[in-house]
């Protein structure tokens, strides 16, 4: 894991534990988590674009 | 490691989102859509609850009677418990809790202009979800089946944030005027440096300080959830800087009306005063009703301060993103530009993108805001009937001010509203009440025909909404009592801080520099 990756509480505190991804994603980089954010969102865009009005 | 738990869970919310869509559809609920008052949301509490729910059932069974072995698509398909968790509870909180407060509140009264107690300490659906997951997380701790799927909010709220882009337009930045630009620039741009300035020295994380700046610098949580993962933010703290936002906010709102009319300042003052110096949109909006009840002068003046500040939001982020990555990574010896490269968070421009896209006007017209945009050019059953015209013929009379007078008489000669400034000028006449209900309530219908809303833009908002209810109640899920001592209290010191700094520094130049026009 990402040293400067945010050590999560959660994950401390309630003992899990993963393998793959960081506490706080399932992606194992923030890089590769804001690639599928925009993928996801393009996605939406050209749904709205061609189905509504 | 296999991460998929045989369990019951998803199942079982599967089957509930389904009851919930069954019952609305078959009109079960009309009593409680009808005391509610969530008619509106009749359409997505039937088709989000059969499109999860049978999502739901069908993956539920998989996880109950399906054979896991470790691998992509067990990691993966696991994710479905806890994203379902997350989303099943902002249902609830949106359908149900959210409007059952405001029907508490609305029981009260107004308690600020025409804002009620909900309004004004923002107890919205966004707002309860984060609370409902500290309760969750705190109270009864995230399932085992559901810790997987809780760890895909951040990816829902940074999605939102990308459509964020689609609500602004830069051709709506064009109109606003020059003062307010000068005014919002120097005042966001100003309280974004002393937080982080004020974070370096009192020794806060990067990350604080970073979300700290945004949501005090521009407004709300738009601006803290936009700003979040660019400095890679803690739960914990956003939900700090909500909380300082809303909590600062509530306070000016009263206290600015009673300064405002001390100072006997006239509604371009106040409005421009509130609308650098109060954080949150309803609560600037509230203030400005408070100050000046029976017309909207002051609203629309603080409403243009308001909006400058918010589309100056893509300029803090990509600064935050600039000053978080040369912050963490600024040692010496280090290629700035080239970390910068590496580390700038795509999803940022996709915003900038999806900003840049609906100011080409291809989702609605290119001066829209927020999807709302004026247009005239309308069919001939919009126009006002002969016997509205007589109605208001015949109450002209009563109208002193030559300004609502003249915006009166052109709406009667083109039977409707011929322009922008007409359409303000009259929505100012009838917040005075000075007409008859009849007249007030034609004035509303010649509003309504000329103010149109863009349906992507619409389809867009309910997407953003959700989208952002799914990830702040994830982010709830992740903001234990243990994270909220160890981030203490200085964060709220440092938002009093710039917050009080700002308020006095901008009543300082609007008292020098504003006069009664714009």
């Amino acid at each position: 894991m990402d040293p400067r990756s945010q050590d999560i509480d959660l994950q401390q505190e309630s003992g899990a534990k993963f393998h793959r991804g960081s506490a706080l994603s399932i992606f194992k980089s923030d890089r590769r988590e804001d690639w599928m954010a925009l993928l996801c969102a393009l996605a939406i865009v050209i749904g709205v674009y061609f189905t509504v009005g | 490691m296999v991460y998929t738990q045989r369990s019951p869970a998803l199942l079982v919310m599967g089957v509930i989102m389904l009851a919930i869509g069954a019952s609305v559809s078959l009109g079960l609920q009309d009593g409680v859509i009808k005391y509610l008052g969530i008619g509106k949301m009749v359409s997505e509490m039937t088709s989000l609850s059969f499109v999860f729910g049978t999502i739901a059932v069908v993956v539920g069974l998989w996880h109950l009677f399906g054979r896991h072995v470790e691998g992509n698509l067990d990691y993966y398909l696991s994710t479905v418990a806890g994203a379902t968790f997350i989303l099943l509870i902002a249902m609830l909180i949106r359908w149900y809790v959210a409007p059952q407060v405001a029907v508490w509140s609305k029981a009260l009264g107004p308690v600020m202009g025409d804002k009620y107690l909900h309004d004004v300490l923002g107890l919205n659906y966004v707002v309860l979800g984060i609370l409902a997951g500290i309760l969750v997380v705190n109270v009864f701790k995230v399932p085992r089946w559901a810790e997987n799927g809780v760890r895909l909010s951040r990816l829902g709220l940074k999605t939102g944030v990308v459509l964020l882009g689609v609500l602004y337009s830069a051709a709506e930045l064009r109109q606003l005027g020059g003062l307010s630009i000068v005014m919002i620039g120097f005042f966001v741009l100003g309280s974004v440096g002393l937080t982080l300035w004020m974070g370096a020295r009192r020794n806060i994380p990067n990350s604080m300080g970073g979300v700290l700046s945004a949501g005090m610098g521009v407004c709300g949580v738009s601006a803290a959830v936009a700003s979040a993962p660019v400095v890679q933010a803690k739960s914990v703290e956003i939900a700090y800087t909500i909380g300082t936002i809303l909590l600062w906010g509530v306070g000016c709102m009263f206290l600015f009306p009673v300064i405002g009319h001390l100072l006997h300042m006239g509604p371009v003052q106040f409005g421009a005063w509130a609308g650098t110096g109060i954080l949150n949109s309803a609560q600037v909006a509230g203030a400005a009703l408070a100050f000046q009840p029976g017309g909207i002068e002051t609203l629309k003046v603080a409403e243009i301060f308001n909006i400058t500040r918010v589309l100056i939001l893509p300029i803090i982020v990509v600064w935050l993103a600039v000053w978080y990555v040369k912050r963490e990574e600024g040692a010496p010896g280090v290629n700035v530009g080239r970390v910068v490269f590496e580390k700038f968070p795509i999803f940022v421009i996709g915003f900038l993108l999806m900003f840049a896209l609906s100011s080409t006007g291809v989702f609605a017209p290119a001066e829209h805001y927020k999807g709302k945009y004026f247009d005239n050019d309308i069919k001939g059953e919009k126009l006002l009937t002969p016997q509205q015209l007589t109605t208001l013929e015949s109450e002209l009379g009563k109208v002193q001010r030559e300004d609502q007078k003249a915006a009166l008489d052109r709406l009667i000669q083109g039977r409707k509203l011929m322009s922008p400034d007409d359409d303000d000028v009259l929505r100012g006449l009838v917040n005075a009440n000075v007409l008859s209900k009849d007249a007030n309530s034609i004035l509303k219908d010649a509003h309504k025909a000329v103010r149109h809303t863009a349906k992507k833009i619409t389809a867009f908002r309910h997407w953003i909404t959700w989208l952002f209810a799914f990830g702040l109640t994830g982010l709830g899920m992740q903001i234990t009592i243990a994270s909220i001592r160890q981030a203490g209290g200085e964060p709220l010191v440092i938002g009093g801080v710039v917050g009080t700094a700002k308020a006095v520094l901008s009543l300082i130049v609007v008292l020098l520099f504003v006069r009664e026009t714009i």
